[in-house]
Protein backbone atom coordinates (compact mmCIF):
# COMPACT_ATOMS: atom_id res chain seq x y z
CA UNK A 1 0.00 0.00 0.00
CA UNK A 2 1.10 3.38 -0.95
CA UNK A 3 1.63 5.21 2.26
CA UNK A 4 1.14 8.64 1.08
CA UNK A 5 -2.56 6.89 0.27
CA UNK A 6 -3.11 6.52 4.28
CA UNK A 7 -4.15 9.33 5.11
CA UNK A 8 -7.09 9.71 7.99
CA UNK A 9 -10.27 8.62 6.40
CA UNK A 10 -13.87 8.45 7.60
CA UNK A 11 -16.35 6.05 5.55
CA UNK A 12 -19.94 6.85 5.91
CA UNK A 13 -22.86 4.58 4.42
CA UNK A 14 -26.78 4.46 5.05
CA UNK A 15 -28.19 1.66 2.45
CA UNK A 16 -30.74 -0.68 1.81
CA UNK A 17 -28.69 -3.78 1.50
CA UNK A 18 -27.13 -6.06 3.60
CA UNK A 19 -24.39 -4.55 5.91
CA UNK A 20 -20.96 -6.73 5.54
CA UNK A 21 -19.04 -7.27 8.78
CA UNK A 22 -15.57 -8.02 6.03
CA UNK A 23 -16.39 -4.91 3.81
CA UNK A 24 -16.72 -2.32 7.30
CA UNK A 25 -13.98 -4.10 8.96
CA UNK A 26 -11.51 -4.27 5.56
CA UNK A 27 -12.20 -0.66 4.86
CA UNK A 28 -10.56 0.27 8.31
CA UNK A 29 -7.38 -1.77 8.18
CA UNK A 30 -4.15 0.04 7.98
CA UNK A 31 -0.79 -0.80 8.02
CA UNK A 32 0.28 1.13 10.87
CA UNK A 33 -2.49 0.07 12.88
CA UNK A 34 -2.24 -3.00 15.36
CA UNK A 35 -5.85 -2.60 16.55
CA UNK A 36 -9.45 -2.49 14.66
CA UNK A 37 -12.38 -2.73 16.80
CA UNK A 38 -15.49 -3.43 15.86
CA UNK A 39 -19.20 -2.87 17.06
CA UNK A 40 -22.01 -4.75 15.51
CA UNK A 41 -25.90 -3.78 16.20
CA UNK A 42 -28.22 -6.29 15.42
CA UNK A 43 -31.98 -6.63 15.58
CA UNK A 44 -33.12 -8.68 18.75
CA UNK A 45 -36.55 -10.65 18.39
CA UNK A 46 -38.38 -9.36 21.46
CA UNK A 47 -39.14 -5.90 22.48
CA UNK A 48 -41.31 -5.28 25.88
CA UNK A 49 -42.07 -8.99 26.07
CA UNK A 50 -43.61 -9.36 22.78
CA UNK A 51 -42.00 -11.13 19.80
CA UNK A 52 -40.74 -9.30 16.82
CA UNK A 53 -40.71 -10.28 13.14
CA UNK A 54 -38.62 -7.10 12.02
CA UNK A 55 -37.08 -4.03 12.58
CA UNK A 56 -37.72 -1.48 9.96
CA UNK A 57 -35.33 1.79 9.80
CA UNK A 58 -36.01 5.23 8.02
CA UNK A 59 -33.40 8.30 8.24
CA UNK A 60 -33.30 11.73 7.26
CA UNK A 61 -30.13 10.88 5.43
CA UNK A 62 -28.50 14.48 4.61
CA UNK A 63 -28.95 15.27 8.51
CA UNK A 64 -28.13 11.67 9.53
CA UNK A 65 -24.49 11.82 7.48
CA UNK A 66 -23.41 15.03 8.80
CA UNK A 67 -24.48 13.97 12.15
CA UNK A 68 -22.30 10.96 11.59
CA UNK A 69 -19.84 13.11 10.09
CA UNK A 70 -19.55 15.21 13.29
CA UNK A 71 -18.74 11.94 15.23
CA UNK A 72 -16.00 11.08 13.46
CA UNK A 73 -14.21 14.65 13.63
CA UNK A 74 -15.52 14.87 17.26
CA UNK A 75 -13.58 11.12 17.43
CA UNK A 76 -10.43 12.33 16.13
CA UNK A 77 -10.13 14.79 18.62
CA UNK A 78 -10.51 13.43 21.81
CA UNK A 79 -8.43 10.09 20.14
CA UNK A 80 -5.97 11.74 17.90
CA UNK A 81 -3.94 8.56 16.91
CA UNK A 82 -7.55 7.02 15.64
CA UNK A 83 -6.83 5.69 11.92
CA UNK A 84 -9.54 5.27 10.11
CA UNK A 85 -13.48 4.95 11.11
CA UNK A 86 -16.27 3.10 8.93
CA UNK A 87 -20.01 3.77 9.87
CA UNK A 88 -22.17 1.90 7.76
CA UNK A 89 -25.99 1.68 9.01
CA UNK A 90 -28.99 -0.25 7.24
CA UNK A 91 -32.03 1.59 6.26
CA UNK A 92 -35.44 -0.48 5.10
CA UNK A 93 -36.81 -4.13 6.29
CA UNK A 94 -33.57 -5.77 8.74
CA UNK A 95 -34.63 -9.10 9.79
CA UNK A 96 -33.98 -10.27 12.67
CA UNK A 97 -29.84 -11.45 13.71
CA UNK A 98 -29.06 -9.33 10.95
CA UNK A 99 -27.27 -6.12 11.38
CA UNK A 100 -28.74 -2.56 11.68
CA UNK A 101 -25.15 -1.30 12.10
CA UNK A 102 -21.58 -1.60 11.81
CA UNK A 103 -19.04 0.69 13.29
CA UNK A 104 -15.14 -0.28 12.90
CA UNK A 105 -12.43 2.05 14.17
CA UNK A 106 -9.16 1.43 13.58
CA UNK A 107 -5.52 2.88 15.85
CA UNK A 108 -1.73 2.23 16.23
CA UNK A 109 -2.94 0.56 19.50
CA UNK A 110 -5.77 -1.13 21.17
CA UNK A 111 -7.40 1.50 24.05
CA UNK A 112 -8.17 4.40 21.23
CA UNK A 113 -10.53 2.46 18.62
CA UNK A 114 -12.08 0.58 22.17
CA UNK A 115 -12.85 3.57 23.52
CA UNK A 116 -13.74 5.15 20.20
CA UNK A 117 -16.15 2.61 19.44
CA UNK A 118 -18.08 2.55 21.92
CA UNK A 119 -18.11 6.50 21.38
CA UNK A 120 -19.27 6.76 18.22
CA UNK A 121 -22.00 3.74 18.94
CA UNK A 122 -23.61 6.23 21.71
CA UNK A 123 -23.31 9.32 20.22
CA UNK A 124 -24.88 7.88 16.95
CA UNK A 125 -28.00 6.57 19.00
CA UNK A 126 -28.10 9.77 20.95
CA UNK A 127 -28.04 12.10 18.17
CA UNK A 128 -28.11 11.03 14.42
CA UNK A 129 -31.35 10.87 13.05
CA UNK A 130 -32.68 7.24 12.25
CA UNK A 131 -35.52 5.71 13.76
CA UNK A 132 -36.48 2.51 14.19
CA UNK A 133 -40.10 0.65 13.27
CA UNK A 134 -40.74 -2.21 15.62
CA UNK A 135 -43.03 -5.05 13.60
CA UNK A 136 -44.39 -6.90 16.10
CA UNK A 137 -46.60 -10.24 16.39
CA UNK A 138 -48.90 -10.38 19.00
CA UNK A 139 -49.57 -13.68 20.82
CA UNK A 140 -52.69 -14.50 22.93
CA UNK A 141 -52.31 -16.71 25.88
CA UNK B 1 -39.71 49.03 -1.90
CA UNK B 2 -42.31 46.41 -0.21
CA UNK B 3 -42.14 44.31 2.52
CA UNK B 4 -40.79 40.87 1.33
CA UNK B 5 -43.33 37.46 0.92
CA UNK B 6 -43.41 35.43 3.82
CA UNK B 7 -40.89 32.76 3.29
CA UNK B 8 -42.09 28.88 2.17
CA UNK B 9 -40.19 26.53 4.26
CA UNK B 10 -40.40 22.87 3.74
CA UNK B 11 -41.30 20.83 6.25
CA UNK B 12 -39.96 17.12 6.63
CA UNK B 13 -42.06 14.62 8.79
CA UNK B 14 -40.36 11.40 10.02
CA UNK B 15 -41.31 8.41 11.53
CA UNK B 16 -44.73 8.74 14.06
CA UNK B 17 -45.15 12.50 12.57
CA UNK B 18 -45.84 11.07 9.08
CA UNK B 19 -47.88 8.82 10.08
CA UNK B 20 -49.92 11.11 11.67
CA UNK B 21 -49.86 13.78 9.02
CA UNK B 22 -50.13 11.28 6.53
CA UNK B 23 -47.41 12.83 4.29
CA UNK B 24 -43.31 13.27 4.26
CA UNK B 25 -42.96 16.86 3.16
CA UNK B 26 -45.22 20.22 2.33
CA UNK B 27 -44.15 23.29 1.88
CA UNK B 28 -45.35 25.55 4.42
CA UNK B 29 -46.10 29.60 4.44
CA UNK B 30 -44.47 30.91 7.55
CA UNK B 31 -43.63 34.39 8.80
CA UNK B 32 -40.11 35.10 8.38
CA UNK B 33 -39.41 35.77 12.50
CA UNK B 34 -40.84 33.02 14.65
CA UNK B 35 -40.12 30.88 17.84
CA UNK B 36 -39.71 27.32 17.81
CA UNK B 37 -42.80 27.35 19.71
CA UNK B 38 -44.89 29.55 17.41
CA UNK B 39 -43.48 27.63 14.45
CA UNK B 40 -44.62 24.12 16.15
CA UNK B 41 -48.17 25.93 16.60
CA UNK B 42 -48.58 27.04 13.06
CA UNK B 43 -47.75 23.46 11.38
CA UNK B 44 -50.48 21.94 14.64
CA UNK B 45 -52.86 24.51 12.96
CA UNK B 46 -52.72 22.34 9.57
CA UNK B 47 -51.90 19.17 11.05
CA UNK B 48 -54.34 19.01 14.29
CA UNK B 49 -53.21 15.23 15.15
CA UNK B 50 -49.67 16.13 15.67
CA UNK B 51 -50.45 17.35 18.85
CA UNK B 52 -50.03 14.37 20.67
CA UNK B 53 -46.72 14.23 20.06
CA UNK B 54 -45.72 17.74 20.96
CA UNK B 55 -44.06 17.10 24.36
CA UNK B 56 -41.13 14.52 22.64
CA UNK B 57 -40.49 16.19 19.44
CA UNK B 58 -37.56 18.48 18.13
CA UNK B 59 -37.69 20.43 15.14
CA UNK B 60 -34.60 20.88 12.93
CA UNK B 61 -34.13 23.30 11.48
CA UNK B 62 -31.83 23.93 8.28
CA UNK B 63 -30.09 20.66 9.86
CA UNK B 64 -29.55 21.78 13.50
CA UNK B 65 -31.59 20.68 16.27
CA UNK B 66 -34.21 23.30 17.95
CA UNK B 67 -36.23 22.94 20.96
CA UNK B 68 -39.56 23.76 21.38
CA UNK B 69 -39.46 27.28 22.50
CA UNK B 70 -38.41 30.41 22.76
CA UNK B 71 -35.50 30.42 20.36
CA UNK B 72 -36.30 32.77 17.51
CA UNK B 73 -36.03 31.70 13.86
CA UNK B 74 -35.51 33.78 11.25
CA UNK B 75 -36.84 31.59 8.20
CA UNK B 76 -35.83 31.73 4.33
CA UNK B 77 -37.52 30.10 1.35
CA UNK B 78 -36.58 26.98 1.22
CA UNK B 79 -35.15 26.16 4.79
CA UNK B 80 -35.74 22.61 5.86
CA UNK B 81 -37.66 22.14 8.67
CA UNK B 82 -37.51 18.71 10.08
CA UNK B 83 -39.65 17.31 13.01
CA UNK B 84 -37.96 15.06 15.05
CA UNK B 85 -39.59 12.25 17.33
CA UNK B 86 -37.14 10.37 19.60
CA UNK B 87 -34.71 8.72 17.35
CA UNK B 88 -33.82 5.51 17.56
CA UNK B 89 -30.56 4.41 15.59
CA UNK B 90 -28.23 1.88 16.01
Amino acid sequence: MNEREDVPKDFIKLKSEKLSVDEVSELVISPCCGAVSLFIGTTRNNFEGKKVIRLEYEAYTSMAEMEIKKICRDVRQKWPSVKHIAMHHRLGVVPITEASVIIAVSSPHRAESLEAVTHCINTLKAFVPIWKKVCLVQIWF
Amino acid sequence: MGHPQPPWVTVLYFARSAELVGLRSESVSVPQRITSLQLWEEIVKIHPRLAVIRDQVVFAVRQEYVLLGDQLLVLQTGDEVAIIPPISGG
